[in-house]
């Protein structure tokens, strides 16, 4: 059932459980912001974790603005934070 | 059609009733509307059925979760339920008679039509700005409750859960169940403000048995929950609980502790994105919060769309079952039994008492300080608002937001819009306008699309 993956984040390899959102992941992992803001570049998490705010968007494989509470995790996806 | 999450849609020549969230609410409607072989589209954003309320992982566990079981059977087990998980609805549209409902799925753009339409969109925990509130380890309830019971993810190791209402039960007790320690557990307010309502309680017994649930689940994890305590500043692992009166006025002395997660919460704010597209009226309810105006038969003031469950007051899922019911039975054509009208009265008395005796008083509006940020999306901190009224002459939140931004980022002031009006409000000495308040609630796409997308083709 619990399948491992593993993906990157910011060019560091996360190990997770198929089926968890990248936040999930990523937070598990040990590392609580994912990304800066756009003006005061403060570290920003998880706020509300179910895609209604905006606070934990990534770049996924190139496309900017991804809910990364909501988006599952797949084997080999290249995470950013961004800018 | 390939295959996201759990769903498999199966095309329909004909549909009679689309059903927007697969919650508590739009379960019990798709399930209703099933009873006399109508067909149903069930249309979610989540990979699995059971919206904010039910979320698992492999089996349901927590109070009486039987029920959801039950009703995924039912649901799934329904040869005239059609399923479509993984789908963001973003845009509702007339066509004739029908309506259309357009949808994104898997990055790209798909829609339905059907003669009708349930929403049941459901809630998000409602937040006020506090120093720290936008710093990694401060979220809400719902979110250290979301990574737990969806994806098996403590958020840190120690929590503080605070705000006020019901809610901060299950949270708290979840985490200390699954190995958090639960350091702090605090209610703004004080437990015997029950007492406005004692109909409430006399009409819905029942919850006493929920009540000593968690009571028992506290006493085993040696929870104390504490009245009358706010979080007041979070900053980088150090949380400050300031004693509040009961008009959310800080009192000194606060102290200091530390700890990794604070989840605060405030009650819930409706999902009012997709009806508002639609053009459904809105109406405030008692506790200040924007909802949907529907009538008896949860029918909304569009023809052919009716709104269950949260959208339309605040309720808790016991009620969202009952409103998606009746809901699912009006848009099918069947009878609506005055046992059912009764359990939902019951239900409605309970909800307005939760209303009263969790209502968010107004001084909250102190906690901030003039950097802290209030619209997360667009940095615009309290200081950036005030200037807008002292300086500009801002006189309501639309033109604050014009001068500010707050409210225009990406999730277009879902979590900052009502606080927005109620600052600004505060400055100008004015209460904030039903008007306003349901202006300042709808929005016209309800989830970011790429323009490529809405240029790609059809009309």
């Amino acid at each position: 059932m619990s399948n491992q993956i593993s993906f990157t984040f910011n060019g560091v390899t996360v190990q997770c459980e198929e089926g968890q959102s990248i936040a999930a992941a990523v937070i598990n992992s040990g590392t609580l912001a994912l990304r800066k803001t756009r003006f005061g570049e403060e570290p920003r998490s998880i706020f509300c974790g179910i895609g209604i705010c905006f606070d934990c968007v990534v770049v996924v494989d190139g496309v900017a603005n991804q809910r990364s509470c909501l988006i599952t995790a797949k084997a080999d996806m290249n995470i950013e934070s961004g800018s | 059609m390939s295959d996201y999450g759990e769903g498999r849609y199966e095309y329909r020549e004909w549909l009679m009733i689309i059903v927007i969230g697969a919650g508590p609410a739009g379960l019990a409607a798709a399930e209703a509307a099933s009873r006399n072989g109508s067909e149903v589209a069930l249309i979610d954003s989540a990979s699995r059925l059971g919206g904010q309320y039910w979320r698992h992982r492999s089996q349901v566990s927590g109070y009486r979760s039987n029920r959801a079981d039950l009703l995924f059977a039912k649901v799934r087990g329904a040869a005239s339920i059609t399923y479509i998980s993984e789908a963001t609805v973003w845009s509702i549209e007339r066509e004739g008679e029908l309506i259309r409902v357009n949808y994104l799925q898997g990055g790209s753009e798909s829609s339905l039509t059907a003669e009708k339409l349930i929403l049941a969109t459901g809630a998000y925990d409602r937040s006020l700005p506090f120093p720290g509130w936008d710093q990694p380890g401060s979220m809400t309830p719902g979110a250290a409750q979301a990574l737990l019971k969806g994806h098996g993810v403590l958020a840190g190791q120690s929590v503080v859960v605070a705000g006020t209402g019901p809610f901060l039960l299950p949270v708290a007790t979840g985490l200390a169940e699954a190995g958090a320690s639960v350091i702090g557990l605090y209610e703004a307010h004080s437990p015997m403000r029950w007492l406005l309502s004692p109909q409430a309680l006399l009409l819905n017994v029942s919850k006493f048995a929920e009540l000593i649930y968690y009571a028992g689940l506290i006493r085993k994890h040696r929870i104390t929950p504490r009245f009358g305590r706010v979080v007041s500043r979070f900053d980088k692992g150090q949380v400050t609980i300031s004693g509040v009166n009961s008009e959310f006025s800080l009192k000194k002395p606060s102290r200091t502790i530390e700890v990794d997660v604070v989840a605060v919460g405030w009650g819930f704010s409706p999902d009012l994105t997709l009806g508002g597209i639609a053009g459904c009226k809105e109406r405030v309810d008692i506790d200040g919060t924007t909802v949907f105006a529907v009538d008896a038969q949860q029918l909304s003031s569009q023809k052919n769309i009716w709104i269950a469950g949260e959208a339309t007051g605040i309720g808790g899922a016991d009620l969202s079952l009952l409103e998606g019911e009746i809901a699912g039975l009006a848009a099918s054509g069947q009878g609506i039994s005055s046992q059912l009208r009764m359990a939902r009265y019951r239900k409605q008395v309970f909800a307005d008492a939760l209303k009263r005796s969790y209502s968010v008083k107004d001084g909250w509006r102190s906690w901030a300080e003039k950097s802290t940020v209030v619209c997360r999306c667009e940095e615009v901190s309290l200081g950036e608002i005030e200037e807008s009224v002292v300086e500009l002459g801002a006189e309501d939140s639309r033109t604050a937001k014009l001068f500010t931004r707050a409210g225009m980022g990406l999730c277009q002031g879902r979590v900052c819009s009502r606080n927005v009006s109620e600052i600004v409000a505060g400055l100008t000495k004015c209460a904030v306008t039903d008007e306003e308040r349901i202006a300042s609630s709808n929005r016209p796409i309800a989830a970011p699309i790429a323009l490529g997308l809405l240029g790609d083709g059809k009309k």
